[in-house]
């Protein structure tokens, strides 16, 4: 029988990590992120765990010893935050693009400045288009299946691409709660051991990432964006698969919640869908038609889903914990794509956004219960007055 | 009711411009011409075969493997077309055999040359 313990997301994390047997792991430190290697390194020196533990001197070194270690036919793992994340960058592309399926988790934190420490997408967001996958979690229990669910989909060998696999930090990150592990037998049937295709080999000498010719700059292009058309089929047969052996619910893009006949949607991410969903539940209590689309992959982003989970509802309002200054809605990133997913429906909902849980602040129910008087009200009066208001600023 | 949405549509990419699964490529166990870098060097290690121990320190640091081992003539020889002048062999070699010596001072030093290869 699986244990149940009560467990941080980075705890859950190393817990996932060492039922994966990641054979080489690359750490450095930057909080809230760091929790899950004290622990992975320690998992390590007891003999628990079976796996190179390499100290790395930066996020960038970090993520080339794990590309070194992949591309070796290694499963590798590693994970930063904030600014650890934007060290990094300049490997992201040919991660993706050398087709390397390393992990990285990603404890969510802000950019510099304000430097707060505190909770905040954009770290990772910003990475959303360099060809990864990236699940986010919004419980301690999901951080652990979404471990072992971004292994075997990117090690799929129809997808073979690298995973952020993000979480809050702190929300999740370090606050407790129930997780149901995973038998040893049950993560075996999950989760096939990792075979790189050309791994690096003194008997059959491959050349990795050699320099390309520009004529050879678009297919490869093509090529990566054409692995995300198959993507979302490996997604729907892990999920199943998932829920099958470990006794899960996931819909594997979408939480939908209490969406059938809402009139007024929720569109979020991450940890504050906890407190969103109690809201939906309080809102339901009053009268209101309230419901909630999670999103579970932000890559590949799920467009038909969403447009069929949403296209009935009178006002959807993107709760957005990450900024895109500038942007076409001078808010968020995420209802740049939300209604961009929506335009082709004969009767779309109207669109606005919520800049929330910035800098790492909590959202609270009173502000969902703002945020749904301001759906409510486009749902009225059939128009949006406003492309983002911003919580906490909105006074009446 | 929605109606249906647009697709994605498939990418097909022609074979003869497909490019290989994440670009890796048979490693070439001969030299490649297209490669050639030594164009890149400002100056070249020379080597003080007196000095030299065969340690073979310069062959496993090279990144480009311009230093080999000559068994019949018990000593090491540089390779010049793929030397960069990076001058890690240099700075390795335990036994100070190895000296960096700008291009200027030889008849074929690569910067006299008409073109670039």
């Amino acid at each position: 029988m699986a244990e149940e313990k009560m467990l941080t997301g980075c705890s859950a994390a190393a817990q996932a990590a060492k039922l994966a047997e990641v054979e080489v792991i690359c750490s450095y430190p930057i909080r809230p992120y760091t929790a899950i290697m004290m622990e992975l390194v320690k998992m390590v020196a007891n003999g628990e765990l079976d796996a190179e533990f390499v100290y790395g001197e930066g996020e960038h070194a970090q993520l080339s010893v794990v590309l070194g270690a992949s591309a070796c036919g290694a499963r590798a793992y590693t994970g930063s935050a904030g600014v650890g994340v934007a060290y990094a960058f300049e490997l992201y592309s040919p991660m993706a693009g050398g087709r390397y399926p390393v992990q990285m988790a990603v404890a969510d934190r802000t950019l510099d400045p304000p430097g707060d420490f505190g909770s905040e997408h954009t770290d990772a967001m910003m990475v959303r288009d360099q060809g990864w996958l990236m699940g986010w979690a919004c419980t301690p229990q999901e951080v652990f299946d979404n471990t072992l669910l971004g292994y075997r989909i990117g090690e799929d060998p129809r997808v073979m691409l690298p995973q952020m696999m993000c979480q809050d930090g702190y929300f999740i990150s370090h606050i407790a709660d129930k997780v149901k592990l995973a038998d040893p037998a049950q993560v075996r049937e999950f989760l096939p051991p990792y075979k790189a295709p050309h791994p690096l080999s003194i008997t059959c000498p491959v050349s990795h990432g050699p320099q390309i010719r520009p004529d050879q700059g678009a297919p490869m292009d093509a090529q990566r964006a054409q692995v995300f058309l198959d993507v979302p089929k490996v997604i729907k047969e892990a999920t199943a698969d998932f829920n099958r052996i470990f006794k899960r619910t996931y819909d594997p893009f979408l939480e939908k919640y209490k969406l059938e006949d809402a009139e007024i949607a929720f569109f979020i991410q991450g940890a504050h869908a906890n407190t969103c969903r109690q809201t939906v539940d309080a809102l339901r209590k009053q009268g209101v038609k309230a419901g909630m689309a999670r999103l579970r992959w932000v890559r590949p982003w799920p467009t038909h889903e969403i447009a069929a989970a949403l296209g009935h509802v009178k006002a959807v309002g993107a709760v957005e914990t990450s900024t895109s200054y500038g942007g076409a809605m001078r808010g968020g990133n995420l209802i740049h794509e939300l209604r961009a997913t929506l335009y082709d429906l004969d009767d779309r909902p109207l669109v606005t956004s919520f800049m929330a849980g910035l800098g790492g602040e909590t959202v609270w129910p009173e502000d969902f219960q703002f945020m749904a008087k301001v759906l409510l009200q486009m749902a009225k009066e059939k128009q949006a007055r406003r492309y983002v208001y911003w919580i906490g600023f909105e006074g009446e | 009711m929605t109606k249906k949405l647009p697709e994605y549509g498939t990418i097909n990419v022609p074979h003869e411009r497909s490019v290989p699964f994440g670009a890796v490529t048979p490693a070439p166990v001969d030299t490649q011409k297209l490669f050639i870098t030594s164009n890149w060097r400002i100056v070249r290690p020379v080597i003080d075969h007196e000095k030299c121990t065969r340690c073979l320190t310069c062959y496993i640091c090279c990144p480009d493997s311009c230093w080999s081992y000559n068994e019949k003539e018990d000593m090491m020889e540089w390779r010049t077309e793929y030397c960069k002048g990076c001058q890690l062999c240099i700075k390795e070699c335990p036994s100070d055999a190895l000296t960096a010596v700008p291009e200027l001072d030889f008849e074929d030093g690569v910067v006299r040359l008409e073109k670039p290869f």
